[in-house]
């Protein structure tokens, strides 16, 4: 594997077992996460983002299960591991964020209980004295005076317990830091601070940060590369200007067109025909084909493989597939 | 010095002792909960006692001669009638049985010589104490942990074996347990006694301070008879636990399971704290919380619960004596022995809910 | 069977989703489909669902399933389960006259009639005392019969059947089941009647009889009426004055509402059996007493539940908007509180019953509430306690009885309740 991929993953299929069926939340889809960059994955909701989110961790249980696929992290397939040596991973070299930091927390705990049990979980020899210094250090780095270590979850501000969420993700040597949907709950104002303060992670600490929303501009602001999922599916990956400047997917044109914007003076808001497709009986052929203003009839039948289109700028879209020979794209 | 006494002293003085401790150390919101919870105690206990009052003043017919029976003479039923005040008007009885139950001035027993109330009360409440606490601790140790490891195996086989457990435990009538295992353990394998608290002979060497027989007992080093008390003990704290802890079982497993599908549980497995951490650690910490209050209102079915298996057992305590009393047509002392079940009931939910303030760090801040 | 319901994620579903199709299909397909969606919980609740159709059909009709009436004296005294009576009987030869012990009267003067008994066979005893009442009732008769019988004994049954053949006595008198033994060896002989007058039944009785001789299995069925009766009038009772009362201290609040919660939190708090205790105590021993008794403890458990789901129904903004356009309140009440309170009223009816007959047999197995005269399973329990060394037989079956039906409406209500608590479901 490049040393510069972080985490590689290979056909990767998450199902959840329902009162219909088996459904695909993630269906065969591959991503490479380079080391110290921020990925943007957004989509809409349900298209499958928070789900491959948690399989990177393996995290999910009950009736939803990874039934396919390699999760190449660091060198070593994760899926090969034993699901009881996972614990291991979680929290000291892959790191997950939270939506909502309210419920995220426990409610009976201090924040300093939250922090020390983490650091004693993976690192069992550490006194509980050095436990507690690098606890508040940690805490001090992410703007969270020690004073305040002592105190319930209850009685932070919003932004405030956001970071110490971050805090216990980067407790120890977290290689990955994983945020689903960090800011969704969070007013602007701080939104915008969280997102420096990512930034600012990324340079001081080299980590790598998949950061995973349906809110594109937020993307667009900090994200280094983007990839775009839709019906359990990758639509489309590459660095962000190129994603967002000339997209090749019909479904992250649409995406971009749908973003209000003042400067431009629409009167009427641009909507997508259609809406997204049940998971559990999806269209044939391609996924979007009933949606896609380009359709072509062939696009009712094959499934586009998911290639590259110009260098590292990779899509799944029959309008640059046909029988192997690679197509310009019909619109800029 | 009586023994109710004793006990009132072992548990009121560390009761007071806490009390104020969480007044000068707690919050304003703690001190504002405990005085509102104390100010709603008193009302309970209040409206219980009245309750009881004029249930029994509805009866038809006179209770002090159906209590003298064909020997009561005109004159001496009127002659006691006066005496017991029962001629004064309604008001004038209410309030003079609010002043007394207040004092603790349960009167005589209306018949089988006359007893002060407060005496047989003093060797019958330490009885039934004997027998509470025991099954309460077993009751809770098997629910609880039984409740847990349910949650933890959901759907699987374990979970519905512990959820028909439940669910038998709670259909089974406990003086019907009581009488089967009697009629096992006592009859037909003849392991152990099925009535009494103690063996008679045995009996007459201990020495009585607190009348909790096992302490004093081990309090006197009279071997034989703990171990004769102990005896006695094994079927009916079992019977009493095993019924109450199917109740527990089902109370902290559905406790559980809600809990464990919180987010700062997925949360913090994300962050690799190992299940059984999870599970046995955040989630039944968690989840004990409503738990506690639940627990408080099973002291009903404790007591309810004791009652029938004393009488099962012939077991001397305060429910086999309000049974007994009943019976005889007693009404002064059943009267005074469902005051003191009202007002133990209210204190215990009063501590219960104290604790659970000091435990719910929400409620204290 | 496939896996528990998961919803699928948030995707707004098409109508080849279930509920699309659920809709097109019928009531009984709809249960049987719901099997494959619950899972295990599905057969508690039709297990439970079946006992219970069973104990209310006992119910109704106890007659016709006990062989005989719960108050009849159909037999001798501690009958094991399955045990054969043992019936003395008078042994006759096949063309004699004599039928019964009275046959045997004869006028004054005439020789005393000889009978025969095994030696060591309590039968002598039984047949002296028949023979004393019914010499002492014929000798006042017009015709002034006497029976005063010489007992012969004999060392074996053998020899006591041998000399009715022989002449030497006129009868014999032996255990019912004895003779049946070996009848085959003596065919010129027949069995006449008891002479206690004590019916002889082919198969025991099944479960057999209690301390004064009645059938143990009639008394069981026969109880399941009254443990029905009292069950389901309390938890009615309840329900009726319970649930109205909670809908309106929900919806009205205020003083009205504190002042009434206060008192069914006490009640609630409060050991309902030993206030049941109490109320019977006063009002006396009857079946109405009782269902009065037990259903004031069940009141308050229905008032809080309602009052909660009215309070927070009211919250809702559906309610908000009715009341914005002008509905009155009984509207409301009737429309929207209502119909979201009526699942867990359900569940709470049925663990109701459960409780409610558990704390009837508490009741008449602690000799308070039913009159003696009633057929209950907690008076049969009572009584059999007195003779558990003897009879377990007296005890175990009422108990058993009990469990089960509580059982039976417990389940249900446990099954309902996780079908219908989406926060049970997994995410």
């Amino acid at each position: 594997m490049p040393e510069d991929i972080l985490y590689s993953v290979r056909n990767l299929t998450v199902e959840y077992q329902t009162r219909a069926g088996a459904v695909r939340a993630v269906d065969d889809v591959s991503l490479d996460i380079r080391r110290g960059e921020i990925l943007g994955l957004v989509g809409e909701s349900g298209c499958g983002k928070s789900t491959l989110g948690k399989a990177l961790m393996r995290l999910h249980t009950g009736p939803a299960s990874i039934t396919g696929g390699e999760l190449w992290f660091d060198g070593r397939d994760l899926m090969k591991l034993p699901l009881n040596e996972m614990p291991d991973v979680r929290g000291a070299e892959i790191g997950m964020v939270f939506q909502d930091p309210m419920t995220s927390l426990n409610p009976i705990q201090r924040i300093l209980d939250h922090l020390t049990e983490t650091i004693h979980t993976h690192e069992p020899e550490t006194s509980d004295a050095a436990a507690r210094i690098r606890a508040e250090e940690l805490a001090e780095r992410l703007g969270i005076r020690r004073e305040r270590l002592s105190e319930y979850p209850h009685q932070m501000s919003g932004g405030m317990r956001q970071r110490v969420m971050i805090s216990l993700a980067l407790a120890l040597r977290t290689k990955l830091l994983i945020a689903d949907e960090p800011t969704t709950s969070l007013d602007v104002i701080v939104e915008a601070k969280f997102l420096d303060l990512l930034q600012e992670l990324q340079k001081e600490f080299g980590l790598t940060i998949l950061l995973i929303t349906h809110n594109i501009g937020v993307v667009a602001e900090v994200a280094d590369r983007v990839a775009v999922m839709y019906a359990a599916k990758m639509a489309e990956v590459g660095d962000v200007n190129d994603v967002f400047g000339d997209s090749k997917h019909p479904y992250t044109q649409g995406l971009l067109k749908s973003v209000p914007n003042i400067r431009l003076g629409e009167n009427e808001l641009y909507k997508m025909e259609g809406a997204p497709p049940s998971l559990l009986h999806p269209p044939s052929g391609c996924r979007f084909h009933p949606r896609c203003p380009f359709v072509m009839d062939v696009c009712h039948t094959q499934e586009p493989a998911f290639e590259p289109v110009v260098g590292d700028h990779l899509a799944s879209c029959l309008l640059y597939q046909k029988a192997g020979v690679k197509q310009e794209s019909l619109n800029g | 010095m009586s023994p109710i006494t004793l006990i009132a002293l072992i548990v009121g003085i560390p009761a007071i002792l806490l009390l104020v401790y969480i007044f000068v150390r707690g919050s304003t919101g703690l001190r504002r909960y405990i005085l509102t919870r104390i100010g709603l105690t008193l009302p309970m206990v209040f409206i219980l006692a009245t309750l009881v009052f004029f249930v029994l003043r509805v009866l038809p017919g006179d209770p002090v001669r159906s209590a003298l029976g064909p020997k009561g003479t005109p004159e001496m039923i009127a002659r006691i009638r006066t005496q017991l005040g029962l001629n004064d008007p309604m008001i004038v009885q209410y309030g003079r049985f609010l002043g007394d139950m207040v004092t603790l001035h349960f009167g005589n027993s209306l018949t089988g010589g006359h007893r002060p109330i407060i005496d047989e009360m003093s060797e019958r409440f330490p009885a039934t104490l004997e027998l509470v606490i025991p099954a309460s601790i077993l009751a809770l140790v098997v629910g609880i942990y039984g409740g847990t490891l349910a949650a933890a195996r959901r759907k699987r086989t374990l979970d519905y074996a512990l959820r028909i457990y439940s669910v038998v435990i709670y259909s089974l009538p406990i003086f019907w347990l009581g009488l089967m295992l009697q009629l096992l353990f006592g009859v037909q394998l003849n392991w152990l006694p099925i009535s009494g608290r103690i063996d008679p002979v045995i009996g007459t060497t201990i020495k009585h301070i607190t009348n909790l027989y096992a302490v004093d007992a081990l309090i006197t080093g009279n071997w034989p008879a703990f171990l004769s008390v102990a005896e006695h003990l094994v079927l009916p704290t079992f019977t009493l636990g095993l019924i109450l802890s199917g109740v527990f079982v089902r109370m902290t497993r559905i406790n559980v399971i809600e809990t464990l599908q919180a987010d700062y549980i997925s949360a913090a497995r994300a962050r690799g704290i190992r299940e059984h951490v999870l599970v046995y650690g955040h989630a039944l910490k968690n989840a004990m919380i409503p738990v506690i209050t639940l627990i408080g209102l099973q002291v009903a079915i404790l007591l309810a619960g004791a009652v029938l298996t004393e009488t099962v057992f012939s077991w001397p305590g305060m429910g086999s004596y309000l049974v007994e009393r009943i019976s005889a047509r007693d009404y002064t002392a059943v009267q005074s022995v469902i005051t003191v079940f009202a007002l133990l009931v209210a204190l215990i939910s009063l501590a219960v809910d104290v604790i659970y303030s000091m435990v719910d760090p929400r409620v204290r801040y | 069977m496939t896996e528990i319901k998961e919803h699928p994620p948030e995707i707004p579903a098409e109508d080849t989703s279930w509920e699309a199709e659920i809709q097109r299909v019928g009531f009984i397909r709809r249960i049987l489909m719901a099997r494959r969606w619950y899972g295990a919980d599905w057969w508690f609740v039709s297990i439970s669902a079946v006992m219970v159709v069973a104990f209310i059909v006992v119910a109704l009709f106890p007659g016709l399933f006990a062989p005989y009436s719960p108050d009849a004296l159909v037999g001798p005294r501690f009958l094991a389960p399955g045990q054969h009576p043992e019936i003395p009987v008078l042994i006759v030869p096949k063309d004699s006259s004599i039928n019964t012990l009275k046959d045997m009267a004869a006028p004054e003067g005439q020789p005393r009639p000889s009978i025969a008994v095994v030696q060591g066979v309590p039968t002598a005893g039984a047949l002296n005392e028949q023979a004393q009442s019914i010499d002492n009732q014929t000798k006042n008769e017009p015709e002034g019969l006497r029976l005063r019988p010489r007992i012969e004994r004999f060392t074996s049954l053998e020899e006591t059947l041998q000399a009715v053949i022989d002449g030497t006595v006129q009868a014999a008198v032996v255990q019912s089941t004895e003779f049946d033994r070996v009848s085959a060896q003596f065919p010129t002989l027949r069995a006449g009647a008891s002479i206690t007058g004590e019916t002889a039944t082919a198969g025991g009785f099944i479960l057999g009889t209690n301390d004064i001789g009645q059938d143990v299995l009639s008394r069981l069925l026969w109880g399941t009426r009254v443990a029905i009766i009292i069950g389901f009038s309390a938890s009615i009772v309840a329900l009726v004055l319970g649930v109205p009362l909670g809908l309106l201290a929900g919806f009205i609040g205020g003083s009205f509402d504190r002042l009434l919660s206060l008192v069914m939190d006490s009640l609630y708090a409060f050991p309902g059996l030993i206030l049941a205790i109490a109320i019977t105590a006063v009002l006396g021993p009857s079946i109405l007493n009782v269902i009065v008794a037990i259903s004031v403890l069940y009141i308050p458990t229905y008032y809080r539940i309602v009052r909660g789901q009215t309070l927070s129904v009211k919250e809702e903004i559906y309610v908000e908007a009715a009341q914005s356009i002008g509905a009155r309140s009984l509207e409301i009440l009737r429309l929207y509180i209502f119909p979201n309170v009526i699942p867990s009223v359900a569940i709470i009816f049925s663990v109701n019953v459960a409780d409610a007959i558990l704390t009837g047999a508490g009741l008449s197995f602690l000799g308070l509430g039913l009159p003696p005269t009633i057929a209950d399973w907690g008076i049969d329990l009572a009584r059999g306690q007195r003779f558990i060394q003897t009879a377990w037989w007296m005890i175990t079956f009422p108990g058993l009885a009990i469990m089960l039906i509580v059982l039976a409406f417990s389940m249900m209500g446990e099954g309902l309740t996780e079908i219908f608590n989406p926060k049970l479901r997994e995410r």
